[in-house]
């Protein structure tokens, strides 16, 4: 097909419309970077782009900018303080965050994520019923005062990335991202790894990860947390092991 | 005096490679320069599709956090930083939606990566909002009908087939009002989209 009759279907092709033919040959003009149907599209993403940007204007709450630096470990000084009213504001932001946890921010912005899984297993009240249970226990966990936690996965290029909150009481809670769904017929096994010389890694769970790389996998209950050394994650076969199959997705020392 | 940092920003701000490479370098300072930069347009479309303004600060956080885990493999000379930006917020939003209410991955989806020539460097016309203002009056030109298909194929990720039980239209007319709205829009803003 010639650009002409590809033009009327830039815009269906952008917003993932386009049928065949028009949506190979459109595919095929790209990849040649035909210098017709390139800008045509680029203008139909542009288009469709500026629909998104025309959403009715929202101020967001002051907070969020802090919330969001935070997360990458950003400062948050705020651009708006030339203003009274911005300073107020800020201010107010400031308390806001003095009284807001970001790491509780962090982790119910993962357990939203998992409240959203948890919709799409509705029908099956068993599963639903494991998965509260899992919330609940979560957040039992990220409840506790004096909960020691550990970020891992920074560095690495592409790794996974995530925290581990452990209490001696409650358990431990492992959030990642980046962690691709494990092959089919393995799973996910979490460990927690004594600092005994001579002792045996102790299994602590199976779990999958969600289509979307993120993860959330909970040990209920007492957990030695003074004489563990570090927590990792293995594949394992569907039925979990006894032993860590080596080397770890990935380890982190507590 | 809302518009005063924007229009500081379009002016004065770096531009979008610039902020690239220094995101790209792990510079925190560039993520507060980013969020000043399209946080309002990122928690505006959020909140448009999923009505929540909780949710959307979650979402808004992880949209950021997103752009600045992939941003290594984001080629600045090639590509549009806001497009990208807008692309992954709404792709989250949808995400979002399709889990909460238990559907399959088979709607619209806008590409985050492929092709990142085709995500062309259109900070200002994002950050202008005299340009902005121009698509939302061409949007309430659209009949009620093509507008709907428009706002439930962005806004709520719907695939013509949904669009359509939804609707309680056959396929064959979403389609056809589709084609039609996209038409009018492109007709209405063709000058203001390359401008």
């Amino acid at each position: 097909m010639n650009c002409d009759e590809l033009r009327d279907h830039y815009e269906l092709y952008t917003l993932g419309f386009a049928d065949d033919p028009e949506l190979s040959e459109i595919r095929a003009h790209l990849e040649r970077a035909c210098p017709t149907c390139v800008p045509g599209v680029r203008g139909a993403r542009e288009l469709i782009t500026l629909i998104g940007a025309a959403a009715a204007s929202v101020e967001p709450p002051a907070r969020l900018r802090k919330r969001v630096l935070a997360s990458v470990g950003g400062q948050t000084a705020s651009r708006w303080n030339w203003s009274p009213v911005w300073a107020a504001v800020a201010v107010a932001a400031l308390v806001a965050a003095a009284v807001f946890d970001i790491r509780a921010h962090r982790a119910s912005s993962e357990l939203t994520q998992a409240s959203a899984e948890l919709a799409q297993v509705q029908a099956e009240s068993a599963a639903q019923t494991r998965a509260l249970a899992r919330l609940n226990q979560a957040f039992a966990i990220l409840n506790q005062p004096n909960v020691k936690q550990v970020i891992f996965g920074g560095g690495a290029p592409q790794p996974p990335r995530g925290r581990i909150f452990l209490d001696p009481a409650r358990g431990v809670l492992l959030l990642a991202s980046n962690l691709p769904p494990a092959p089919a017929g393995k799973t996910y096994e979490m460990w927690v790894i004594p600092k005994a010389t001579g002792s045996q890694p102790v299994p602590a769970g199976l779990f999958q990860s969600a289509s979307d790389g993120t993860a959330i996998h909970v040990l209920p209950g007492p957990v030695d947390v003074a004489g563990a050394a570090a927590i990792a994650v293995t594949i394992e076969r569907a039925a979990g092991a006894t032993v860590p199959n080596l080397p770890p997705v990935f380890a982190a020392g507590l | 005096m809302l518009l005063l940092p924007l229009l500081l920003a379009i002016e004065f701000g770096e531009s979008d490679p610039d902020l690239v490479r220094r995101l790209q370098r792990r510079d925190p300072r560039a993520m507060a320069e980013l969020y000043d930069r399209y946080g309002r347009l990122v928690y505006a479309l959020i909140l448009r599709v999923v009505r929540d303004g909780g949710i959307a600060e979650d979402l808004v956080q992880e949209t950021f956090l997103r752009v600045w885990n992939r941003v290594q493999g984001f080629d600045a000379e090639r590509g549009g930083l806001g497009p990208w930006l807008l692309a992954v917020a709404r792709n989250r939003a949808i995400d979002y939606l399709r889990s909460a209410a238990g559907r399959m991955r088979n709607s619209v989806e806008l590409p985050e990566t492929e092709h990142p020539a085709l995500f062309c460097d259109m900070e200002k016309e994002l950050l202008n909002s005299d340009r902005v203002r121009r698509v939302r009056v061409a949007l309430e030109k659209l009949s009620q009908n093509h507008r709907a298909v428009i706002e439930l194929a962005y806004f709520e990720g719907l695939s013509q087939a949904e669009m359509a039980e939804k609707m309680g239209e056959p396929l064959g007319t979403v389609k056809t009002w589709v084609r039609t709205a996209l038409k009018s829009l492109r007709d209405e803003l063709g000058t203001a989209v390359s401008a």
